[in-house]
């Protein structure tokens, strides 16, 4: 059986700051709350075609489709590491202030 | 400590300005990313979870103070304050901006510092004992040899382009502090039947998803003959090594399906036909290097008034006390102490350090060590050569930024890789789960109570946190979508090595404090006087542990 379709979004990492980013209305952002969300098989082509087109164009480095979560409302990635990587950050208090508190 | 002369210099400067160069036409979009990558990972720049990360070589480990506060420097310009010591003796810094690169490297370059080799398909930084020079059963500072090694597989165009990486340590005592089993080639510093220092050299060792401990490939080289020995190891592994599957491509996979016999047959016979003059260093150049490493003028100190004074502040002061015990070691010079200074507060992230610790480790090294710091494979700094009489001082200087947590080689002593908060590659979390147990075990007298014990976390399968050589060592894996973590007992990365027994189905990443403190438990309540976990467990067993962990599932 066919898998069902779950809502998703393109993802990237900026090339020159390195970051995450999404694909949204305005361009690539960095707030998955603002991404685009593709509700179909053929919105996630036509959405994943963006995103390698704006690699080809040296906006981006390798985009790909994250399934996402809309029971919130903003789209929320269904696997952890993409959760993490839409936070944008360690799931931890990190340096310098995590490093010092915890000294 | 070594120095760069000319060529190193030059060498160093020209391969900088061809990746600002390489970088330039990135993005300007004359390369594509294909292009780039390699490029971008010979020198050391990886693209991570959140953002870019860039890996420094810290050859052998040994750092001068003007090479720490330039990492200072950089975390606090170009990252975010902060940086990451790894289980290989180097730093990398998790934010950089690629455009920000080339102004790095040259930041690096200035204070004779890169990024070459440290990523790729080519021989990686050799690492050492962070006691190089210092352990009075050394028999040779093996960083001479180390520096050999650097100098000989830098850019070496034969072997560039490796099947896969490729990782040398070399250790200069019996006692092995640089975990020379685990890697491609492992080099021990020994005596020959004349008592002339030479070397045995292992094979084959290494973690990742096929695990093995090195088989001894020569139990005595002269020291003449190390590269021409090396490059023939190298060159059999280059002819054989496959290219065609990654995870069958490092060199312990070779020698385990040659069998060390058959690999040690063609490298002796490669070995035999090679022309060795040529590739053999010359002895003078030995002897530049060995200049370097030479033990520093350390000023003759009144011991007996040192040690009385040591132990009158330690009588006052119960936390220098334990710091004392936990992290100094002994010298070859009477009194001298080598200090480590944990990376490993509670409930912090294992290797990170601030820009202001690094220079607070900087200042210190430059006053109180002989202008030394060492990394550590454990992700710990060590300062080399401290004097007794300055221990109490250097213990306070420590302690105003967060550096005196006595814990070396204790529970909380915890190495962890990445994992999942920034690896690319990580299928689970390991700095949270390390935090998580160094909480749960963060009483001192408990620590000391329980004694010598290794955790080691990897959050993949690829071992960076050294998970299979852990007393305990836990795996973090990915299940269907849910965080499992694995453990292993038994583990050792020294010169008793060996690789952990598992103990049976994982458990969830809320489990895993709980569950190492059942092991923990069952042995204090069965180990006879004075017996380590790890003896302990060799003699006892996996079969207490188990019961101990899943009578009850």
């Amino acid at each position: 059986m066919a898998k069902a379709f779950k809502p998703q979004v393109v993802t990237a990492n900026d090339l020159i700051e390195g970051d995450s980013v999404f694909l949204a209305r305005s361009g690539w952002v960095r707030d998955i709350a603002e991404a685009r969300v593709a509700r179909t098989a053929e919105e996630a082509d036509l959405l994943l075609e963006a995103g390698v087109v704006a690699e080809a164009e040296n906006t981006v480095v390798g985009p790909y489709l994250v399934e996402v979560g809309l029971e919130t409302g903003a789209p929320v990635p269904l696997l952890r590491r993409e959760r993490i990587r839409a936070e944008g950050g360690p799931t931890f208090a990190y340096a310098p202030e995590g490093i010092a508190r915890a000294a | 400590m070594y120095r760069y002369d000319e060529f190193d210099a030059a060498f160093v400067a020209e391969r900088t300005q061809q990746f600002r160069t390489q970088v330039k036409r990135r993005l300007a979009g004359e390369l594509t990313e294909a292009e780039f990558k390699p490029l971008r990972l010979m020198n050391g720049v990886y693209l991570q979870l959140h953002a870019y990360m860039l890996r420094i070589a810290i050859p052998y480990g040994t750092l001068r103070p003007d090479q720490m506060r330039m990492l200072a420097h950089i975390a606090e310009r170009w990252d975010r304050g902060y940086g990451h010591f790894t289980t290989r003796q180097n730093i990398q810094f998790n934010w950089p901006k690629l455009k920000d690169v080339p102004d790095i490297l040259d930041a690096l370059a200035s204070v004779e510092m890169h990024a070459i080799q440290t990523s790729g398909n080519c021989i990686r930084n050799t690492t050492s004992d962070p006691y190089a020079g210092v352990a009075p059963e050394e028999i040779e500072d093996p960083r001479i040899t180390a520096e050999l090694i650097r100098q000989w597989s830098s850019l070496h165009p034969e072997f560039t382009f490796l099947g896969r990486k490729f990782k040398i340590a070399v250790t200069g005592s019996e006692h092995d502090r640089a975990a020379i089993k685990i890697h491609d080639i492992g080099i021990q510093i020994v005596r020959g039947p004349d008592g002339a220092p030479g070397y045995r050299v292992l094979v084959g060792g290494g973690l990742g998803r096929s695990p093995f401990i090195a088989k001894e490939l020569r139990g005595f080289l002269p020291k003449a003959d190390l590269l021409p020995y090396l490059e023939a190891a190298l060159r059999v592994y280059n002819l054989h090594g496959r290219r065609d599957n990654k995870y069958k491509a490092r060199i312990k996979i070779l020698v385990h399906e040659l069998g060390i016999e058959e690999y040690a047959r063609q490298v002796e016979a490669e070995f035999a036909r090679m022309d060795r003059a040529a590739v053999a260093a010359p002895a003078e150049e030995v002897a530049r290097i060995a200049a370097y490493f030479a033990l520093p003028e350390l000023p003759a100190r009144d011991t007996e008034a040192d040690a009385a004074e040591t132990r009158r502040m330690a009588a006052m002061e119960p936390e220098f006390a334990a710091w004392l015990e936990q992290n100094t070691a002994p010298h070859r010079v009477p009194g001298y102490r080598a200090v480590t200074v944990s990376l490993k507060p509670i409930g912090g992230a294992p290797g990170d350090a601030t820009a202001e610790q690094m220079r607070v480790m900087a200042d210190v090294a430059e006053h109180h060590s002989a202008g030394e710091l060492r990394i550590t494979h454990e992700q710990n700094v060590v300062l080399p050569h401290v004097a007794e009489g300055a221990l109490f001082k250097v213990w306070r200087a420590l302690r105003a930024e967060g550096l005196d947590t006595a814990n070396k080689g204790l529970v909380t002593d915890i190495i962890a890789c990445p994992g999942l908060d920034y690896c690319a590659l990580a299928t689970a979390r390991s700095i949270p789960v390390a935090q998580d147990i160094a909480n749960r075990f963060a009483e001192p007298r408990r620590q000391r109570e329980i004694g010598p014990l290794s955790i080691k976390i990897s959050g993949c399968i690829n071992a960076c946190g050294h998970h299979h050589v852990g007393h305990i060592g836990i795996l973090g894996i990915d299940k269907a979508g849910v965080e499992s973590y694995q453990i292993t007992l038994g583990g050792d990365a020294t010169e008793t090595a060996s690789l952990g027994d598992r103990t049976g189905p994982g458990f969830g990443y809320d489990e895993v404090p709980g569950v190492i403190e059942r092991v923990v438990d069952t042995y204090i309540a069965l180990r006879e006087p004075g017996e380590t976990f790890l003896a302990a467990y060799r003699r006892l067993g996996m079969a207490p542990f188990k019961e101990a962990l899943y009578a009850d599932h």
